[in-house]
């Protein structure tokens, strides 16, 4: 993973908050895939909230590591492991 | 002029018809007719015949309700309406309805072939159906496969996929004393705090009923009872996958989204697997929080 990639929402979902979780329903030639839900957990959510085109990868990571707690190592894995499930709903754009 | 007035789910659907058509409804339908009321309606259902041949064209479709086999009905965009085109499921290819929604979903116009005489049944299904969804979108309520049962303590819905048990579960109450509200669609609705269960019009006559909903319960069979309360994003996506929708608009995902986080938040959600006896009824009632 390139450090400096930064990650954009698409538009193509809807999204919903529940008590600090989400709920996300991918949108794909218009018809909403309701067998392709995601739930996101409290961490998940986080994630989420941060993909805005301005944070890198390493940003994010940095984010999760102060907001939950946890090392760096394991925020890194945890959070290319949820990118990689996003796909289709978030696109990549390098830095340099 | 004619005119008839129902009520399902406490909505008030009038439906209008020159003098010169015989309008008529299934006998589904029968129990829900109510006596003309002052009350403006929810919705006004202009009823027609015959089909118009130049509104037969099934352009700029965005929603087709089919399977392998059969196509059972499309909606095409129309300006700022929808236009819904119901096929004959006897005979392919031809098309047995024509209805428009006009912008802000409440006026239909309703064109029906004639049959039976020449008397015009325009919410034979899945007209019917399709009509009350859009109520449910138009309002704060949803139409959810599901059936659902009333005793002293409340409503219990029960949800699941296809042979998970609805029915079954539904009639073992009933063995236990409770009363079934409907044993496949419901249409909820927020009511001041509470959220209310409707039944709807089947194929068979039965009359309107109601409940308070208390529990939500998402069932499959299973060699040993248990159930376990979800919550959250988690309980909210369980059950919108129960939901019946035409999911082509992402407001109608947001709409459903909206109405289900707020329930669940206020009614709890069980996931609940079951042996097919009377047992369950006292597992669930001794479990339930």
């Amino acid at each position: 993973m390139d450090l400096k990639v930064l990650f954009s929402r698409k538009s193509n979902y809807v999204a919903r908050d529940v008590n600090g979780e989400k709920i996300l329903v991918p949108i794909s030639n218009n018809i909403a895939e309701m067998r392709r839900l995601y739930t996101l957990n409290e961490v998940g959510a986080f994630i989420w909230d941060a993909i805005d085109g301005k944070n890198t990868f390493e940003t994010i990571v940095g984010m999760v590591v102060n907001e939950f707690n946890t090392d760096a190592e394991t925020a890194r894995k945890d959070t290319l492991e949820f990118l990689q499930q996003l796909q289709g709903l978030i696109s990549e754009e390098s830095t340099i | 002029m004619k005119s008839l007035s129902i009520s399902i789910a406490g909505f008030i659907l009038k439906l209008q018809s020159d003098d010169s058509i015989e309008l008529s409804l299934d006998d589904g339908y029968l129990p829900y007719i109510i006596p003309e009321s002052p009350k403006k309606p929810d919705i006004i259902i202009h009823c027609k015949t015959p089909v118009p041949a130049e509104l037969c064209n099934a352009e700029d479709i965005i929603f087709e309700a089919r399977n392998s086999e059969k196509r059972f009905y499309c909606i095409c965009k129309l300006f700022d309406s929808y236009k819904f085109i119901i096929y004959d499921q006897e005979k392919e290819g031809v098309i047995r309805q024509i209805a428009i929604l006009n912008a802000d979903f409440s006026e239909w116009t309703v064109y029906s072939c004639g049959h039976n005489n020449d008397k015009v049944f325009p919410l034979h299904f899945p007209m019917g159906p399709i009509i009350l969804y859009y109520l449910t979108v138009k309002y704060d309520a949803i139409m959810i496969h599901a059936s659902g049962v009333v005793d002293p303590l409340g409503g219990r819905i029960f949800m699941g996929f296809s042979g998970s048990g609805k029915s079954t579960m539904a009639a073992i109450w009933q063995f236990r004393g409770s009363t079934i509200i409907n044993d496949d669609r419901l249409i909820i609705r927020k009511e001041n705090s509470n959220y209310v269960m409707y039944n709807t019009p089947m194929f068979y006559p039965d009359k309107p009923k109601k409940a308070v909903l208390k529990q939500v319960h998402i069932i499959h069979h299973s060699p040993e009872n248990n159930m376990v309360r979800i919550s959250g994003a988690r309980a909210v996506s369980k059950v919108l996958a129960f939901c019946i929708q035409n999911d082509f608009n992402a407001g109608f995902i947001e709409h459903h989204l909206a109405f289900l986080s707020e329930m669940c938040s206020k009614i709890p959600v069980y996931e609940v697997g079951f042996k097919s006896d009377p047992e369950i009824v006292d597992y669930i009632q001794q479990h339930a929080v």
